[in-house]
């Protein structure tokens, strides 16, 4: 499979501050590759590199393209939902749809009148006049309706309920996305898309901390209801992380970076596999202290 | 591909400054052709026709007395040559207006954000910020040159009427006046000299729009001002030491006057000593000679020169608006 982006040495500095810090990373076409990491940690700064929005050294091709010289035909394959971007305040909604049927040759606007059918959203409504939650409504009806071989979601879904939310992740899936596209989504939400996710990327400080398929994953990481017993034995095997859970000690080990075997891991308690959540939490423990 | 993208920029922009734009210049037409309208009906109405009447610095005495056809004639002919004059508030509107709309059209986008999702769209900068000119240089000045030929036909009408009521017939001669219909020609013929002089203006104020983080109003008027006062004030220490004075001053004048003044329409005639010529010419050529002297001003190199530095300062805005990083 050919890859969609491929970054080396990516590296942004803002001043003096480092945000990106000579990061390399490949993403294959037809993933939904979930970016994470705290705020402040570069993810939306790679994204903005990719999307030919900043200027940044290393090199970096996005369907072939650079997207610091070839960013207009960049962005006749790829579209985005930038996390603070908002429609401006004068828009109506069907002049949006209008505007972007004009300009953007891969819009559907049946496509986009169905997904806005579903909403409170009418045609002659001004964004100045909707809630938080139907600006982004509107916003992820345009971008669905765009057949793009490369799609960046920036929080898409933050200031929506949690009915929209899962409403929108579904329709992503079963309408949206196919064996040629690409999504990468960027969320604090983690739980909400850690199902649709095929691909993973914890970024930390500017730095990569994990980049793995869900499968690796799967295979890689263990959590263990360590019974009381056994807790110095489980100690003696370097968990990445513990916690209590109802008086039980829950620890979480990484296979592949100490040579742990699942039937080791067995024997000291209920083994299963990690959420993303938990795992973003032991990976980036003291990002915040 | 490219001229149907274009051209949802241009309805874009228009949807967003439809208040400026249209709505605006639209308010003042219709209260021009209400109150002068009204002044002219009120005014007859209660004096009957005046003893005698100057419009452009031509009287015509004893119309009280014995209107005489010579005397119509000539009433009609001034009034379908010069009835344009009474548009002339919506163009000093359409400055304020082209004006504004320059400073905002860089910057608001980037103050809400939304330039971001403009950003996500297939539509090049280039293409953005050529959108934005083209509404500032031709759109805007198009719209007021409709209405404001509208408001003056609508003015002439009423007082035609008017003065037909009080037994002064102009209508035949009126509309029989090739410069009634030649008039909005001329109008729409000084919009290319009008293009060519206000592109440095324009070029200045989107690429103020496109760098300012905040007030481009500021920047856009206190950069020129504040470079003419050092200017001045290098020239006055160079007249104290060497006892004469750099003559750099008319220099920077003129680089004020071209940047910010240059959206004004009939600015040209400022720059060349050209005087304007309106001339009281009682065949009603005015307009004409304002054509042709307009054009005349395109003569001269520095027009054509400042008009290149504007095309500069728009590729420099909508480089900036590439890369503009906006966290």
């Amino acid at each position: 499979m050919s890859s969609v982006i491929t970054a080396k040495g990516i590296t942004k500095r803002y001043g003096k501050r480092v945000a990106v810090d000579g990061i390399d990373f490949d993403i294959p076409a037809g993933r939904i590759v979930g970016l994470i990491g705290p705020n402040g940690s570069g993810k939306t700064t790679t994204l903005k590199a990719a999307l030919g929005l900043i200027p940044f050294e290393g090199s970096l091709s996005v369907l072939g393209f650079d997207p610091r010289t070839q960013r207009d035909d960049l962005m006749q394959d790829v579209c985005f939902i930038a996390d603070v971007a908002i429609l401006p305040r004068w828009l109506r909604v069907k002049d949006a749809i209008d505007f972007v049927a004009g300009v953007h040759p891969r819009f559907n606007r049946e496509k986009a009148e169905r997904y806005i059918a579903a909403t409170s959203l009418r045609p002659a409504m001004k964004v100045k006049e909707m809630s938080k939650g139907m600006i982004v409504q509107l916003h992820l009806a345009l971008v669905m309706a765009i057949d793009a071989k490369l799609l960046v979601l920036d929080e898409p879904t933050l200031g929506l309920d949690i009915l929209y939310r899962k409403q929108f992740y579904q329709n992503l899936l079963e309408d949206y996305f196919d064996e040629h596209k690409t999504i990468v989504i960027t969320t604090h939400q983690v739980e909400e898309v850690e199902h649709i996710l095929t691909d993973l990327m914890f970024i930390r400080e500017g730095r990569i901390v994990l980049a793995a398929s869900m499968e690796e994953i799967g295979e890689r990481y263990i959590e263990v209801m360590v019974s009381h017993d056994k807790l110095s034995a489980a100690n003696a095997l370097q968990p990445i992380d513990r916690r209590t859970v109802f008086g039980k000690s829950v620890m979480l080990f990484d296979a592949a970076s100490n040579g742990i075997s699942r039937q080791q891991l067995a024997a000291l308690g209920e083994t299963r596999n990690p959420s993303v959540a938990d795992l973003f939490v032991a990976t980036m423990k003291g990002s915040y202290a | 591909m490219n001229t149907v993208t274009m051209k949802w920029l241009l309805r874009r922009e228009f949807w967003e400054y439809k208040g400026s734009m249209f709505w605006a210049p639209l308010a003042v037409a219709a209260l021009l052709v209400l109150f002068v309208g009204g002044t002219v009906i009120y005014g007859l109405a209660m004096h009957n026709l005046p003893s005698h009447v100057t419009i452009n610095g031509q009287t015509l005495n004893g119309i009280k007395v014995g209107v005489t056809l010579e005397a119509t004639r000539r009433i009609a002919q001034l009034g379908s040559s010069v009835y344009l004059g009474a548009s002339l508030p919506l163009f000093a509107l359409l400055t304020a207006v082209i004006f504004s709309y320059c400073l905002g059209a860089l910057h608001d986008e980037r103050r809400d954000r939304s330039i971001l999702f403009w950003k996500s769209l297939p539509v090049s900068d280039g293409m953005t910020v050529l959108s934005k000119a083209i509404t500032a240089l031709l759109v805007a000045p198009l719209i007021t040159i409709v209405l404001g030929t509208v408001a003056s036909l609508l003015l002439l009408l009423i007082s035609c009427v008017t003065l037909s009521l009080g037994g002064v017939h102009l209508f035949g001669y009126v509309l029989s006046s090739p410069d009634l219909y030649l008039s909005p020609l001329r109008l729409l013929a000084l919009l290319p000299v009008y293009v060519v002089w206000a592109l440095p203006a324009v070029g200045w104020l989107l690429l103020v729009s496109s760098w300012a983080r905040a007030k481009p109003l500021i920047w856009a008027v206190g950069v020129p001002l504040i470079g003419l006062l050092l200017v001045k004030w290098i020239s006055l220490a160079a007249a104290n030491v060497n006892g004469e004075p750099l003559g750099l001053m008319p220099y920077a004048q003129d680089v004020v006057a071209r940047l910010l003044g240059g959206i004004v329409p009939g600015i040209w005639f400022t720059f060349d000593g050209v005087p304007p010529a309106v001339r009281n010419d009682p065949n009603g050529a005015a307009m004409d000679g304002l054509v042709s002297s307009s054009y005349a001003t395109l003569a001269h190199a520095d027009a054509w020169l400042w008009a290149l530095i504007g095309a500069a300062m728009l590729y420099a805005a909508m480089r900036l608006r590439r890369f503009r990083d906006e966290g």
